[in-house]
């Protein structure tokens, strides 16, 4: 190859020719020495100068490029041997400055290997990195990138982000440099997130998913997910492109051949796409539910195609498991997870490790979300026997999975296999496997037998994992229960009857013993001098804390077992000269005070049965979830039903208030009903937002016509919303009672397409005014074409601010629009025809303030210096109120009514006078409702194209 | 030859005991707390990643097989060798197909077209370099 260096060459054959390590330790350090003596030509111990710097730094002073290329290729080389290195650094960061290819891709890669984030010596090419980004060459520019991605720390992100996030954007960028910026935004943010201001590039990052080159998408894809992550309201806008995505691989097959990996469409993507959906709330939007049902489906579907080889199989799987998942995240219920149930079963039984892990793992998330665990519980036996499988990761799976699908139907059944397997599991799955037997012990347990019984053999079987935490828990538990007592005595007497017992048992036995053996005493076999002997043998192979354990238990004794007294005292007795400080202190107070009168009450005092605990959370939880703590980042699900991820989900609620109604789907928010969370999320728990529509209203677009355009439309049913150089928004709309249809037709006016095309809706109250799109928005609009969305509107109550549409696309640069869309309360009236009687009747009985809503204001008068009433007239009715002549004898006069329909609210009545005066040029306007803020907002509506411009 | 995949594998075993001290070997994963270790072996040689606890373990391994598929048409049936004596160019292919720990390209012809490109940059620059000496000597 003709880049090859012959020094280096040689020198790897050689260290491959030596025999032993000691030869090539040889042969390295002589190069080293060779190395060190070159750099040494022109030595400046700078130190001085960077303090900080413990090694020391060569400056080279007569060495060429090449040579210093070949020397620090060796120091890099062996470096990966995996031998430590000190010098070179220097050398390297020279060559990052060299105008040689060839040269600086080596400087590159001994930076990227040789440092780390927080190394000194990356502030020293911070200037050169920057250089390379700013570059007009692209090499450059991706050797650059290449060195961010791989060692940048917060300083970099500090210095290059921006730079980074230029190039990301810059509609000159070559695809392969854009994909590299963003992964090393994406690396930069995850070093350093404060530094990127997430929430107001999301609009322009997100845009880069329509980007025609997969390869791009991929790559933004991933940064938008860490992003999003944090950010979820400002990427909002994904959820829609990840469901058009989806929906173009898998459905229309839109992708180049060169994208599908063994006949998979890019399952990169689909996967990545398919976990972006997860961490959004499922949509509320029917038509985005449709699609992604769709592709879900055909999904599964394509999971029935016989594999063509291990990586045709690995790929379908990836994207199938990352589909089911989100089947589960959307709803637990749904037909398709039903489907996925069925096609789990298979895996679990699958000959290849791989699948039957990952079929274990996702059904360990289908039991933690579903309402039912029928379907699991039908392949409890396979479940059961893949605790014996030869692969670790597999029985690990199968432990969760158990755990997870537990219940009080199938406890005791799967709590008696776990014991069973206990005896025999991986040292390293035991502390585990007692946690859980024991919190699923506490938590179904139906009878108290079966739990003391069953914590006893747990014990016995694997005293040496079971933490203080279990037994502590027992003693509480039995202390709290009377009924329990007596038999927990017997049982717990009975196991230390066992030749060999584990030192816990020992505890719990004194401490039960102790406490409850006078309910058994009389009982045969169970005679306090049983008690005695059974649990004194014990003692002399237990630790010190357990022996004081035992003393405290033999006080007790002292008191309800008069007979057994001297032995007692007289173990009393020889405890007061062990070394053993506490020991030695209790024996000695408590000999004291067994050595008191019989009559003396104070031992009786002392001795008094302990009273019960206060209720306490079992510690055993706080414990496992400690144990999965520092995983909880980015999952979306944990292991153990329904319950466990019920309370992790108000856990992260309450730390993210900022979100805080965004839960795991709907049948968590439904459950949640009668939990007191914290104030903002109860408050927001009825609506869900949509992924449509984020939280803050997004500010309007601003323009000399666009109140105009506005006013006009609210009484009249089609015409131009927005007009500039580059596009023009139309739209036409029909009501029918509460509901309505918006047509809204989006032009083209520049001879380039506009891409990235974003349309969205704003609502600021969801549950008053529902706006949806009818189908999903294509993403690009061709030159001078123009395209039309339709939306279904429903009016469910009063509301008083319009819907607001934002469009953003790429036409060069990133615009974005916002428009309010002409869709208010008067769209929902309709016409009501009244006689003059009755419109006075209905007029007074309404009456006035606060149910009239009365204002005069100025009016212009026509060309001719005439009121405009056919103006008046247009807007009256334009506003859907049916003007009603022969009323008023005042020809100018305009009376007119109408009712508006709400889905949720029903109908109100709403009835106006209209006077003007073309002397005053002023006008009175009168509304009258049975609704005061109709009124009031019926008023303003028809007020706003009447009044002259101020 | 032996010596050096035993070196191999030793360094792979070392790497692996790195990671943690409760590795589990699975037939294709590890399984560590907190993070997850892939790894697919290609006669003697291991192809190892370490991956978030959420990562797609199959994708994972297919990003790997991706990796040997590049190497192999880059290098025209690739051996160790050539990962050892090309180590720059074997670093030059990865940083084309992973960036910041994600893939970046899944598109071989893409990735293999890029890496070419280096190379054929590389070759110039030496030839340019060449008939300048010559010119001046």
């Amino acid at each position: 190859m003709a880049t090859s260096m012959r020094g280096l060459t040689q020198f790897i054959a050689d260290i491959r020719g030596a025999r032993v390590r000691d030869l090539e330790e040889k042969r390295i350090n002589k190069e080293m020495a060779n190395i060190r003596k070159k750099f040494k030509g022109s030595c400046l111990d700078i130190r001085n100068l960077f303090p900080q710097l413990t090694e020391q730094i060569y400056l080279d002073g007569n060495l060429d490029g090449y040579q210093k290329k070949k020397y620090v290729a060796k120091i890099i080389f062996t470096y990966i041997l995996g031998y430590k290195v000190d010098v070179g650094h220097m050398e390297a960061v020279n060559l990052i400055s060299s105008p040689k290819y060839s040269e600086k891709q080596i400087g590159y890669l001994a930076v990227t290997l040789l440092m780390h984030e927080n190394s000194d010596f990356l502030r020293l090419v911070v200037n050169s990195i920057r250089k390379d980004l700013d570059g007009n060459n692209e090499i450059d520019n991706c050797l650059a990138l290449h060195a961010i991605a791989n060692v940048g720390g917060s300083e970099m992100a500090e210095a290059l982000a921006e730079d980074v996030h230029r190039l990301l954007i810059s509609p000159t960028s070559q695809t392969f440099v854009k994909k590299k910026a963003a992964l090393t935004l994406l690396r930069l943010y995850r070093k350093h997130p404060d530094v990127i201001p997430a929430a107001e590039w999301a609009l322009r990052i997100v845009s880069i998913m329509d980007d025609a080159d997969l390869g791009v998408v991929i790559c933004v894809t991933s940064l938008v997910m860490a992003l999003a992550q944090d950010h979820l309201d400002a990427y909002a806008v994904c959820y829609t492109k990840a469901v058009d995505r989806l929906h173009r691989l898998v459905i229309e097959h839109e992708y180049s051949a060169t994208y599908a990996y063994y006949k998979v469409p890019s399952p990169w993507l689909q996967v990545k796409l398919l976990r972006l959906l997860q961490y959004y709330p499922p949509s509320e939007d029917p038509t985005i539910r449709s699609v992604l049902h769709q592709v879900l489906q055909t999904i599964m579907n394509n999971s029935a195609e016989p594999t063509r080889n291990v990586q045709h199989n690995n790929a379908q799987h990836a994207v199938l498991f990352e589909a089911i998942g989100l089947a589960i995240h959307l709803d637990s219920a749904s037909p398709l997870v039903g489907t996925a149930a069925v096609l789990l079963a298979r895996f679990i039984s699958s000959k290849e490790t791989n699948v039957r892990y990952l079929g274990l793992d996702t059904m360990a998330h289908l039991a933690a979300r579903a309402e039912s665990l029928e379907p699991i519980k039908r392949h409890q036996s396979t479940i059961i026997l893949s605790l014996r499988d030869k692969d670790i990761s597999v029985r690990r799976r199968a432990l969760d999975l158990l755990y997870s699908m537990c219940d009080v139907d199938n406890s005791e059944l799967i709590v008696g296999e776990l014991l069973r397997y206990l005896r025999v599991a991986d040292y390293a799955l035991r502390e585990e496997m007692v946690l859980k037997i024991a919190i699923l012990t506490e938590k179904y347990a139906s009878s108290y037998k079966w739990y003391v019984d069953t914590i006893l053999q747990l014990i016995s079987a694997a005293g040496d994992h079971v933490g203080d935490e279990v037994w502590y828990r027992v003693v509480q538990i039995v202390t709290n229960t009377e009924d329990l007592q007596e038999y927990a005595a017997k049982v717990v007497f009975e196991h230390l009857k066992a030749p060999s017992t584990h030192e816990s048992l020992v505890k719990v036995g004194g401490y039960i013993l102790g406490e409850y053996g006078h309910l058994i005493a009389n009982e045969p076999g169970y005679s306090p001098m049983e008690q005695f002997q059974v649990l004194h043998t014990k003692s002399q192979f237990c630790i010190a804390s357990t022996r004081s354990l035992l003393l405290s238990t033999y006080i007790k004794w002292v008191n309800v077992f008069p007979e057994i007294k001297p032995q007692l005292v007289n173990i009393f007795e020889r405890y007061r000269h062990v070394l053993d400080a506490e020991l030695q202190q209790r024996a000695c107070e408590f000999y004291a005070l067994a050595s008191r009168p019989d009559d003396d009450e104070l031992l009786q005092n002392v001795c008094e049965e302990m009273p019960p605990f206060p209720p306490r959370v079992s510690a055993l939880l706080g414990r496992l979830n400690m144990k999965h703590g520092d995983t909880e980042d980015k999952r979306t699900w944990v292991h153990g039903g329904k319950e466990a991820n019920l309370d992790r989900d108000i856990v992260k609620r309450k730390a993210d208030g900022s979100f805080a109604a965004v839960g795991d789907g709907q049948d968590i928010m439904g459950s949640l009903a009668g939990l007191e969370i914290s104030a903002s999320s109860a408050e927001a728990g009825g609506a869900i937002p949509d992924p449509v529509i984020s939280t803050k209203p997004p500010r309007l677009t601003t323009g000399p016509n666009m109140d105009r355009w506005f006013d006009k439309l609210t009484y009249t049913a089609e015409g131009v919303l927005y007009e500039d150089d580059q596009v023009q928004i139309g739209v036409k709309s029909r009501y029918q009672g509460h509901l309505g249809q918006l047509a809204v037709y989006i032009g083209n006016k520049v001879s380039a397409p506009l891409t990235s095309f974003t349309t969205r809706i704003h609502v600021s109250d969801p549950d008053a005014l529902s706006v949806t799109f009818a189908k999903m928005p294509p993403s690009t609009i061709g030159p001078r074409t123009q395209t039309q969305q339709l939306l279904h509107i429903e009016c469910k109550q009063m509301f008083t601010t319009p819907p607001i549409l934002s469009v953003s696309y790429l036409a060069g640069s990133h615009q974005t629009l916002s428009i309010r869309l002409p869709i208010v309360v008067t769209k929902f009236f309709e016409h009501v025809k009244l006689g003059a009687a009755d419109f006075f009747e209905r007029w007074k009985l309404i009456g006035g303030p606060p149910r009239e809503d009365q204002a005069i204001f100025s009016i212009e008068l026509n060309s001719a210096g005439q009121l405009d009433l056919a103006k008046h007239r247009q807007v009256v009715s334009g506003h859907r109120l049916n003007l009603l002549d022969d009323i008023d004898p005042n020809p100018n006069n305009l009376v007119a009514a109408g009712v508006l329909h709400m889905s949720v609210e029903g109908k109100v009545g709403c009835l106006l006078r209209l006077e003007p005066n073309r002397e005053a040029k002023l006008c009175r306007l009168t509304l009258r409702s049975t609704s005061e803020t109709v009124a009031t907002e019926v008023r303003k509506l028809v007020q706003q194209p009447l009044k002259t411009d101020s | 030859m032996p010596s050096k995949a035993k070196s191999k594998i030793i360094q792979d075993a070392c790497l692996l005991r790195l990671f943690s001290f409760t590795v589990q070997r699975a037939n294709d994963t590890i399984g560590v707390p907190g993070s997850k270790v892939v790894y697919r072996q290609y006669a003697s040689l291991f192809f190892v990643c370490e991956v978030g606890e959420e990562e797609n373990e199959l994708m994972t391994l297919e990003v790997i097989h991706r990796y040997v598929e590049v190497l192999d048409k880059f290098f025209g049936n690739v051996c160790e060798l050539d990962l050892i004596f090309d180590f720059q160019k074997a670093y030059t292919i990865l940083d084309e197909l992973i960036v910041a720990g994600e893939l970046a390209e899944s598109n071989r012809r893409t990735v293999l077209t890029s890496a070419e490109a280096t190379d054929i940059w590389e070759r110039d620059e030496i030839l340019r370099d060449a008939l300048q000496d010559s010119f001046i000597s």
